[in-house]
């Protein structure tokens, strides 16, 4: 079958954007406002708002790696750093450089002296970062191109009947064509963890999906919570799905029927393509976070209530898993395979209209999370804010 | 004590000495409409992480959070926007505050139509909040200063000063910094907050209520000596506390601190257990 061809940004790092952002990104989050006000005047900018400060307690290294992955992004086409001025953020600058972020400028308030000339510095950074990055045009990419992130939110009874086979069978096809896809949320495949495992290209892989599963029940139960009586959330029960299992029986559909390659830390970076399992929370943000920390460069995102988020950077493509969330939610859902459930089409139509849809996306439509401006962005922390004090 | 042209009269949240409508976002997910909302109508609104993919004792911080901050005597009304199928539910979070008066009202986004015509509906019930919330000015109260003690700083004169001139004085100084103690203060209602904020730590601030920012003789807080309102050298001797004092007043009477006018501060909710 003909493929439509792609049309992607070449990095140096040999890496493909299907996006050409520029990212203001604050170190410390007395610079969020700034980085706010930079992007309602420098509208083609793109920004994120965080809550870390640069304490460097238990989850220091998680947030650093999380910080210097996210402003690496192969979406990127500058960063903008806007620093306190600490060694802290020195060292996560470094790091995304050496993840492959050669092209950013860092503005310092320590250096400006204050905010309004922390904002003149980043302006005329913005301004001569658009002036080259106009320079840049879309060339012909390969399917390795294409780092795809598996994420479902608001799940409902038939998310593991509509959406998410519909959206295994879209990623079965950009494994099988060469590109990349991760599932993640490691809370949504507690219960199903062996059925992933038996489908690993070798016995090391397997041990090593059963592993990160048990590792992140274990993570929760020292709390001496059972996580399995937190989840299904309240909203899935709503939705109608009565336990975990059942949830993820659902969830890891997504993941298609490909062998899984490999398995991959919160916002660890893959190296060959192929399909991978992603430790990451169920929180859909701080898993849209994870995702673009390991440099995945488009999301598809089925939900059964419907939601507005989407990745900053990461172009989010919403799927519906019945007609009547996205008949009463047609601005922030992309497709519905809720048809699928009425009878109107087969889970292969489904798969194929996300399939296109994904590539219509590489090459530049935008989704309705990016033209609602949605761009949410969560640190993930393994630890509570006050388990230890270091600074 | 304090009598001032620029009391509110917020009625079961007290005296304020802002007027602050407050657009709430249950959850991450509904921060950025409920942002769009605040705007429209000049509201205050904050981004979070919070309100889902949470468990435990977390669920209880958060909801506490969420209601202290809906009954903070700064604010006049509160509009609660939510996704739907988070764990902080909108309709049960306005329940908590037990408001007999009609100073709040919530909207779900998953009942509403979408992103615009959420904003939509979030805008009218917003104005319809101000209407049934009419400004009334209140000739005199008892005011509650917060001390956020980060760093190392003898308080004890100072607090002896702000007493005698008739405030409530309470002191935050156990979190791991600055965003720790300002929602601790938050939860004990402070009007407003001095903050003696680490000695690497920007300038801070709370979206409910203004703070007074001390700088040290720290290299940083000297190269951005004008970010902060005051310096910790100019409270060394009690004849000085007159100049905050001045200050004080005038920020009462609704002068804007500078990190209040640069809308500075983001929320750190406190945590307990991992994210989910």
């Amino acid at each position: 079958m003909n493929q439509k061809i792609l049309r992607a940004f070449p990095r140096a790092s040999g890496k493909w954007g299907i996006r050409n952002h520029i990212l203001i990104l604050p170190l410390h989050s007395a610079l969020s406002s700034a980085a706010r006000q930079i992007t309602e005047s420098f509208t083609e900018c793109v920004s994120v708002s965080h809550d870390w400060s640069g304490e460097a307690d238990s989850d220091l290294d998680r947030i650093k790696s999380t910080l210097s992955g996210f402003a690496s992004n192969p979406n990127l086409f500058a960063t903008i750093y806007l620093t306190i001025g600490t060694s802290l953020e020195e060292e996560i600058i470094h790091h995304a450089s050496n993840l492959g972020q050669n092209n950013f400028v860092e503005v310092s308030l320590a250096r400006a002296g204050s905010f309004d000339q922390l904002l003149t510095e980043a302006f005329d950074a913005c301004r001569a970062v658009l002036a080259k990055r106009e320079q840049q045009v879309r060339v012909e990419a390969p399917f390795a191109s294409i780092l795809l992130g598996l994420e479902c939110g608001g799940s409902d009874a038939l998310s593991g009947i509509t959406a998410n086979p519909a959206l295994g069978i879209a990623s079965d096809r950009i494994v099988e064509l060469g590109g990349s896809s991760v599932l993640g949320e490691t809370t949504e495949i507690l219960g199903a963890e062996h059925l992933l495992a038996a489908r690993a290209l070798d016995t090391k892989v397997g041990e090593k999906i059963i592993s990160l599963v048990a590792r992140y029940e274990s993570s929760i139960n020292y709390e001496g919570i059972d996580i399995r009586g937190a989840q299904p959330s309240r909203g899935n029960i709503e939705g109608g799905l009565s336990t975990l299992e059942e949830k993820s029986l659902g969830a890891t559909k997504k993941a298609g029927k490909a062998p899984f390659t490999g398995t991959l830390e919160f916002g660890e970076r893959l190296v060959k393509p192929g399909l991978y399992f992603m430790d990451t929370p169920g929180h859909d943000i701080e898993q849209l976070t994870g995702f673009a920390a390991g440099h995945l460069n488009i999301v598809v995102f089925t939900t059964g209530r419907g939601t507005p988020t989407g990745s900053p950077i990461m172009p989010t493509i919403k799927v519906s898993t019945n007609t009547q969330a996205f008949d009463s939610l047609r601005d922030l859902i992309d497709l519905d395979a809720g048809t699928i459930a009425d009878g109107l089409r087969t889970l292969g139509d489904v798969g194929n209209d996300i399939f296109n849809e994904i590539l219509d996306v590489v090459n530049g439509k935008l989704t309705k999370a990016e033209i609602n401006g949605h761009g949410e962005f969560s640190l993930s922390r393994m630890y509570g804010t006050k388990i230890s004090r270091l600074d | 004590m304090t009598s001032s042209a620029n009391l509110f009269d917020h009625g079961i949240r007290g005296v304020g000495i802002r007027n602050h409508q407050l657009v709430l976002p249950s959850v991450i997910c509904s921060s950025h409409i409920a942002s769009r909302i605040a705007k429209e109508v000049d509201a205050i609104s904050f981004l979070h992480q919070h309100g889902c993919g949470i468990i435990g004792e977390d669920v209880e911080v958060i909801n506490r959070l969420f209601t202290s901050m809906a009954l903070h005597p700064n604010i006049s009304s509160v509009l609660v926007v939510g996704l739907g199928c988070e764990t902080i539910q909108s309709r049960e979070l306005v329940d908590r505050f037990q408001l007999e008066d009609e100073s709040a009202r919530f909207l779900v986004i998953q009942e509403s139509g979408g992103v615009n015509s959420t904003v939509e509906i979030g805008v009218q019930a917003a104005i319809q909040l101000k209407t049934s919330t009419p400004i009334k000015s209140a000739n005199s109260s008892n005011l509650t200063i917060g001390l956020d003690l980060a760093r190392d700083y003898d308080s004890q004169n100072l607090r002896t000063h702000l007493e005698r001139a008739g405030f409530r004085v309470v002191a935050a100084e156990s979190g791991i910094n600055s965003s720790d103690n300002l929602i601790e203060l938050m939860h004990n209602r402070v009007h407003l907050a001095i903050s003696f904020t680490g000695p690497s730590q920007p300038p801070t601030g709370f979206p409910l209520f203004p703070v007074i920012n001390i700088s040290s003789e720290n290299p940083l807080h000297t190269a951005i000596q004008d970010e902060f309102d005051l310096n910790q050298s100019d409270l060394s001797d009690s004849s000085d506390f007159a100049q905050l004092q001045n200050l004080i007043d005038e920020v009462v009477a609704g002068k804007e601190t500078i990190s209040e006018s640069k809308k500075i501060g983001e929320i750190r909710a406190p945590r307990m257990v991992r994210s989910v």
